[in-house]
């Protein structure tokens, strides 16, 4: 089959590799419909996440049709088309039996840190991702969601992660109705979580980025108040002063490693690999947040530490919350969201390719070229 | 700021009509899931780090560890997973990686041009000294 492979920092190629084959039981082959490229795609891109391997097919965010089925496998058949989490989760173990299908302990032997991960280096597993014609998709009866049929991929797609993620992100920040919330990352993840904040009653919306098309499309789809954090002398001075003085109730983080702003922080954590990426965000979430405010992490901090002022938030007396999102559990009740019209999630694609074109794909979307929010890729054509 | 912001705003106002709310729920298997879980076999080796007891019963079996970089890996994962050196031996053999593939897609081209070259270097020597 064709397949995106890693080839090295920064480089991403398409080329032939052998079909996915069923290699357990409850498996099932998918032949992939819609692969999303995500913003944590290009911490992997960018050679930022260990074991990472040459030849490595990315891309957790996908749907598909079932092509071939493991004999334990019951609630799927040939045909059904599906939309997939991310995470890859056993349903029986500690941690799903409690709902944390993201900390599922039964699919990763690399590492606690995570469960296993479609298309996410080793460190989370080793299965390679969506972004290929075909994919092995593990425990199939447990995480897949059958997608209605009156619905179309696209309209589902984004609750394999971006939704959800965005959603808890918000959840997390624990709004009880009329809060402020600020969402740094006017990204995907960072739409989501702002239209998840209203979804929850926030009083006041704030996205925060640099990039000015990004910031005027989450102004449009979000309905958010916008700050460009490199138009304002000091963003945390600037975002207390917004909220007399004393800052807002909630912080979203949903930029993560790879953040802009502090030179120092690109220097030692991207440069130097002294710290796991550049934590600038979290670090503004900390200093800007109300003192007993919450700060809710979902950008991805990889190990194995990060220098941030945790002394800080011990004397705010905040409480912080994270973790990867727990996808599963929300797709039904997100997908009556999408289904009411509340939320039009496909509207934030702004480029579609086929597969072919998915090295091109991620250099615009890394650059955040000609207001590319999401690009979506079709490997059996757009049909 | 707008009165009703988006359609649907404060929908999901009551904390209970969250659904990862609260985060840990009580305990039950998911709906689907199946136990025992039947243990996956590899004809490839798969590496767990060292703070793991055991194999998991599902887990990926791409790119097999090869080469310089296998060897790494596989000393890297002697460590447990809270340990720095796990991750940074990682880090390092995702480069070697890289400088393997690049090596060995050069080979076919390479090789011949360096054999050449000696060859030709020897062969030149022995006609000036003469
Ligand atoms: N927890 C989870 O389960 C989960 C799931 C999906 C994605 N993520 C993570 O969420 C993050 C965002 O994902 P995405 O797809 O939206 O990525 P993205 O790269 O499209 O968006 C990130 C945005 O942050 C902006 N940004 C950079 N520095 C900033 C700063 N200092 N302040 C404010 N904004 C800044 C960028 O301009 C960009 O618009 C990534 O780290 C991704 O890995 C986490
Ligand atoms: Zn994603
Ligand atoms: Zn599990």
């Amino acid at each position: 089959m064709r397949a995106l492979t890693y080839q090295g920092p920064y480089r991403v190629k398409v080329e032939n590799k052998p079909d996915p084959r069923l290699e357990h039981p409850q498996d099932v082959i998918l032949k992939v419909t819609r692969a999303a490229i995500c913003g944590s795609d290009l911490h992997l891109l960018h050679g930022l996440v260990p074991d990472t391997r040459v030849g490595c097919t990315f891309g957790h965010e996908f749907t598909g049709e079932v092509v071939e089925t493991g004999r334990e496998v019951s609630q799927l058949k040939k045909g059904d088309r599906v939309v997939v989490p991310f995470n890859i989760s056993c349903g029986t173990c500690f941690y799903c039996q409690r709902g944390l299908t993201g900390n599922c302990e039964n699919s990763n032997p690399a590492s606690d840190v995570a469960s296993g991960v479609f298309g996410y280096s080793h460190t989370t597993g080793g299965f390679d991702g969506g972004q290929a014609e075909y994919v092995r998709v593990p425990f199939a009866d447990v995480g897949p969601m059958k997608i209605p049929d009156d619905m179309d991929d696209e309209s589902v797609l984004f609750l394999s992660d971006i939704f959800p993620t965005g959603y808890q992100g918000a959840e997390m920040g624990e709004i009880k109705g009329g809060e402020t919330v600020v969402v740094f990352g006017a990204g995907p993840v960072g739409l989501f979580a702002m239209k998840s904040a209203w979804l929850m009653g926030a009083g006041r919306v704030i996205a925060v980025d640099h990039v000015p098309e990004r910031l005027a499309f989450a102004a449009h789809f979000a309905k958010v108040e916008t700050v460009n954090f490199k138009e304002v002398d000091d963003i945390v001075l600037y975002l207390k002063d917004m909220f007399e003085g004393r800052g807002p109730d909630v912080c979203i983080d949903a930029v993560g490693m790879e953040a802009e702003g502090s030179r120092t922080h690109r220097v030692l954590g991207l440069g130097l690999k002294m710290e796991a990426g550049a934590p600038t965000v979290l670090t503004w979430c900390i200093n800007a947040v109300r003192k007993g405010g919450n700060v809710s992490i979902v950008g991805v901090y990889g190990p194995p530490w990060n220098f941030i002022p945790i002394g800080t938030a011990m004397n705010k007396g905040l409480t912080l919350r994270m973790n990867q999102c727990n996808v599963r559990r929300y797709m039904p009740h997100l997908l009556e969201h999408i289904r009411s019209g509340r939320v039009d999630a496909k509207a934030i694609i702004s480029h579609r390719f086929s597969l072919e074109q998915a090295p091109e794909a991620y250099h615009l979307f890394a650059q955040k070229r000609d207001g590319c929010i999401k690009c979506v890729l079709a490997p059996h054509g757009h049909a | 700021m707008p009165e009703r912001p988006i359609p649907g705003a404060a929908a999901d106002l009551e904390p209970s009509s969250r659904p990862g709310v609260p985060m840990e729920t009580a305990v039950q298997p998911l709906a689907g899931a199946r136990v025992p879980i039947t243990p996956q076999h590899s004809a490839v080796p798969v590496y767990k780090h060292a703070g793991r007891k055991q194999m998991p019963p599902v887990y990926g079996t791409a790119q097999p560890p090869k080469g310089l970089s296998g060897v790494m890996r596989k000393a890297a994962y002697g460590y447990p997973d809270h340990w720095a050196r796990h991750w940074m031996m990682l880090l390092l053999a995702d480069r070697v990686d890289v400088w393997e593939h690049r090596l060995r897609r050069s080979l076919p081209w390479g090789l011949p041009a360096v054999a050449a070259l000696v060859v030709g270097g020897v062969t030149w020597r022995r006609l000036s000294r003469a």
